[in-house]
């Protein structure tokens, strides 16, 4: 099915695997890159649960219209695991400490006060 | 006795009316009086008439009177005390405003508008229960009985004949999560799946979703052979079927969940 609104078609993904155990998502990603004719590092596939007993898995797989509009609509999780997306390295704690230093000076001494002490 | 003739220019005023009534209606009445006490009979007279004549138009000029009082009253004032030009003097008097007459439902009215003012309207908390008043008791036993061999049919007993003497494949047990029952994924499991391929989300697995899993039904397993005896009388004739009691009912006591209250269907 094609979601013209967020330029993707969206689909559910039934992998039959009868004897093996699941298979890889790059593996799957590529099957559909060949199905679809699109390149395959906009498909984005995900969500798979292995039926019990083995042999059956089923998932969801999204394939942008181009690689521009899956970083725009993605959730940053999915783009991360292609490696399009970069997380900040900063913990919680360290950004609330931060940000409680620059309540502490008016202007644009602010960004002093955040790059100095965040490198201690 | 005569009337009176009233000269008229604009009408006929309410109070000349009024008053032109009461009169009548006391000179009637003190005729009536008379005639009484000097022993005369007061059957058939035209007096009597009057008076039930005039007694209703004093009746029906009642309300616009009552009406009229409040402004009657102050012209009246403001004639004796003579002060007419002061306009303050018709302004409201609250006072009045307050009925004299049942003061105590008076209290109570201001009472319950005040705690209403204060607080939110809560909806009574109960939990909707299914309404059953238009089905007749004939339906209600058919749907049952439907029901009942319905369930009879797909039990473990028919299952095994039908193995047995049908030349269909056996079907393995296949998927227990969702597939599980014997007609297929149960009404919960199908919604599930619906919701998941809809949404493209997978729901987290509930809790006991995930006892279901490690347990095996080994308990339901006996009940299931000892209850065949009445699934098939229900399959043959048309023995009322029995309530199947649930063995382990937990005591939800008059509250249910959120605390709301389950009425009585019935």
């Amino acid at each position: 099915m094609s979601n013209r609104l967020l330029n993707r078609k969206q689909m559910v993904v039934d992998v039959i695997h009868p004897g093996q155990a699941s298979i890889a998502k790059t593996v799957i990603r590529e099957k559909l890159a060949k199905m679809y004719k699109a390149p395959a590092d906009t498909i984005f596939v995900f969500g798979f649960k292995t039926a019990f007993g083995g042999g059956k898995t089923t998932g969801f797989g999204l394939i942008y219209d181009t690689l521009d509009f899956a970083k725009k609509f993605e959730p940053k999780y999915r783009l991360a695991r292609h490696g399009l997306y970069e997380r900040p390295k900063t913990t919680r704690k360290q950004r609330k400490e931060r940000k409680n230093r620059m309540k502490k000076v008016r202007g644009t001494k602010k960004t002093k006060v955040g790059a100095a002490a965040a490198k201690k | 006795m005569e009337y009176i003739s009233i000269m008229f220019m604009q009408g006929l005023s309410f109070l000349e009316l009024k008053y032109h009534t009461l009169l009548s209606y006391l000179i009637n009445l003190s005729h009536v009086v008379l005639r009484k006490v000097s022993g005369a009979s007061i059957y058939n007279e035209p007096c009597i008439d009057r008076l039930v004549e005039l007694r209703t138009v004093l009746e029906r000029l009642r309300p616009i009177d009552k009406r009229l009082k409040y402004q009657i009253d102050k012209l009246v004032k403001t004639a004796v005390t003579g002060e007419s030009s002061d306009a303050s003097s018709f302004r409201a008097n609250p006072d009045n405003m307050v009925s004299k007459l049942d003061e105590d439902a008076d209290e109570n009215e201001d009472e319950d508008a005040a705690t209403e003012k204060k607080s939110v309207y809560v909806p009574p908390k109960l939990a909707p229960v299914r309404y059953d008043g238009d089905e007749s008791a004939a339906s209600r036993q058919e749907k049952l009985l439907e029901r009942a061999k319905r369930r009879a049919l797909s039990s473990a007993m028919v299952r095994e004949l039908r193995e047995e003497f049908l030349d269909a494949p056996t079907e393995l047990g296949s998927r227990v999560d969702s597939g599980a029952g014997p007609s297929g994924p149960s009404k919960e499991d199908r919604e599930r799946q619906e919701y998941e391929e809809t949404y493209f989300t997978r729901l987290p697995e509930t809790k006991d979703k995930r006892k279901k899993r490690k347990l095996p039904t080994i308990g339901s397993l006996a009940n299931e052979l000892t209850n065949f005896e009445s699934d098939f009388r229900v399959l043959e004739g048309e023995v009322m079927p029995t309530k199947k009691r649930k063995s382990s009912k937990k005591p939800t006591g008059k509250k249910g969940k959120k605390g709301f209250k389950k009425r009585k269907s019935r």
